[in-house]
């Protein structure tokens, strides 16, 4: 697995120039809790080297706000909306209740 | 402009198995716009995994994660649990994962094509398909023990060895199944009330399933070729058991059929070789290693790519596990098949897409 570290100004930027929807397949977004930090990942691969994963990530502060990478890649909807529920990351034009209810107040993959 | 009305299907309904509500947006008749909503079962299987189980036994929880393909998730994290604990496993394992792997394909894709049959009008060819899909249930109930494969595939290989007559048993049930999936195959592939319900129907292009990331059979059927099996040499060695890709240009619930109707033949293709070229040795090996460290491991379950993500600190617990199951992947090229088609086409369409929300909800 090859990591590329960015940051939250430009990480939709270095997607925009990496991607390109009929050479990359667009795996999923994960999130780790680091204690003082979250690192957000995005997962990639290549159609005709897939077995070459390719992950973008950023660290970020729990109440920091990042970007939608809607716009480049339309089919990470699902992704984000399942991070603003599961870790409560804020991330842009993206609102809660995918997976939990909307008023449900825990984060549940978050460390205390 | 017509009236627009908007028409709720699940979570509980009659054409769905799963927990799952669509919104239907209709102009008349036609489908204009679609919302999806899938958090009805989340169980925190994540959260659990990294929380309350050491990393041995969390093969045994991810295999709760879905009845369907229980095997897809044990053997993924546990191939991710080796990565993470630098292991390797022996040969003889490997095969019996994928030997599991395919039987557990061919009844999920039979399962899948009865709900299309039925879910397009046809009562006789669901009960058909189902009927001749216990022959795969009751292979897998000999070789795992389960009729659900439930603990197969542990860290460290497989739970148990595969018996010499259990073997035979095997590739003497697959004969007898090979004429009941050529019948099943001319059906779906020629009846004519049946193309009705699926030909152009539920379609999405190449470059549609490309731009939404689709994965599985459902990206298969519109030509893009995406199968985990293809890449993962290092893990499971598909390519050395005869493993071929099908693809189809349709991209609609007929061509979807078809993917999953000649992967049949494919599953059968790689249990006999599996069977026939199956190494002597361990299946199964022991270690007291900690996970440490970051791993990713993608296989191909039944509806596409399984992604696992799991991260070691030299504990017995993990500090994160990640899974993202094909159905959650598929979501967004799922909407967009609606769009266009008739309200009566919903079902058949939504029976193509395969849903499985146990796995997507988590």
């Amino acid at each position: 697995m090859k990591r590329v570290e960015s940051s939250v100004d430009k990480i939709v930027t270095d997607i925009k120039n990496f991607y390109q929807y009929d050479k990359h397949h667009f795996i999923t977004i994960n999130a780790v809790d680091l204690g003082e930090k979250i690192e957000v990942q995005w997962f990639f691969c290549e159609y005709e080297k897939p077995s070459d994963v390719i992950m973008f990530f950023i660290q970020i502060n729990p109440t920091e706000q990042i970007p939608t990478i809607k716009k480049v890649i339309p089919a990470a909807w699902v992704a984000e909306a399942e991070l603003v529920d599961l870790m409560g990351i804020n991330i842009e034009n993206t609102p809660k209740g995918f997976v939990l209810e909307e008023d449900f107040k825990e984060v549940p993959l978050r460390k205390k | 402009m017509a009236i627009q009305y908007d028409i709720p299907v699940g979570a509980q309904h009659i054409s769905l198995l799963e927990p799952l509500h669509f919104k239907l947006t209709t102009e008349n008749e036609k489908i204009v716009d679609v919302e999806a909503n899938v958090g009805y079962v989340h169980r925190g299987i994540e959260k659990a995994c990294t929380s309350k189980f050491k990393f041995k036994q969390v093969s045994i929880v991810v295999g709760r994660i879905c009845g369907l393909c229980s095997i897809s998730h044990t053997t993924a994290y546990s191939q991710l649990a080796e990565k993470l604990l630098n292991l390797e496993i022996p040969l003889r394992a490997k095969y019996l994962r994928m030997l599991v792997i395919e039987l557990d394909r061919i009844h999920s894709h039979m399962l899948c094509l009865s709900h299309v049959a039925e879910n397009s009008g046809f009562e006789a060819l669901f009960m058909q398909t189902m009927k001749d899909r216990e022959t795969s249930m009751e292979l897998l109930e000999a070789v795992c023990g389960n009729r659900v494969q439930f603990d197969y595939s542990v860290v460290g290989g497989v739970a148990r060895d595969l018996k010499p007559e259990v073997a035979k048993m095997v590739l003497e049930h697959l004969k007898q199944l090979k004429p009941k999936i050529d019948d099943l195959m001319d059906i779906f592939q020629n009846n004519w009330s049946l193309s009705l319900k699926n030909k152009g129907i539920g379609a999405i292009s190449k470059e549609n399933a490309m731009r939404l990331n689709a994965v599985g059979p459902l990206a298969r059927a519109a030509g893009v070729p995406v199968d985990v099996r293809n890449e993962t040499e290092d893990l499971l060695p598909w390519k050395q058991v005869g493993f071929q890709m099908i693809l189809e240009n349709g991209g609609d619930v007929h061509a979807r059929n078809l993917v999953r109707l000649k992967e049949l033949y494919v599953s059968m293709k790689i249990i006999e070789n599996v069977l026939n070229g199956l190494p002597e040795g361990d299946f199964f090996v022991e270690t007291k290693a900690l996970p440490e460290g970051e791993a990713v491991v993608r296989l191909e379950a039944p509806r596409g790519e399984l992604f696992h993500y799991g991260k070691g600190n030299k504990t017995q617990i993990l500090e994160r596990l990640k899974i993202k199951a094909p159905t959650f992947s598929n979501i967004p090229a799922f909407v967009e098949m609606f769009k266009g088609n008739e309200y009566a086409s919903a079902p058949a369409i939504i029976a193509s897409y395969d849903p499985c929300l146990s796995c997507t909800a988590r």
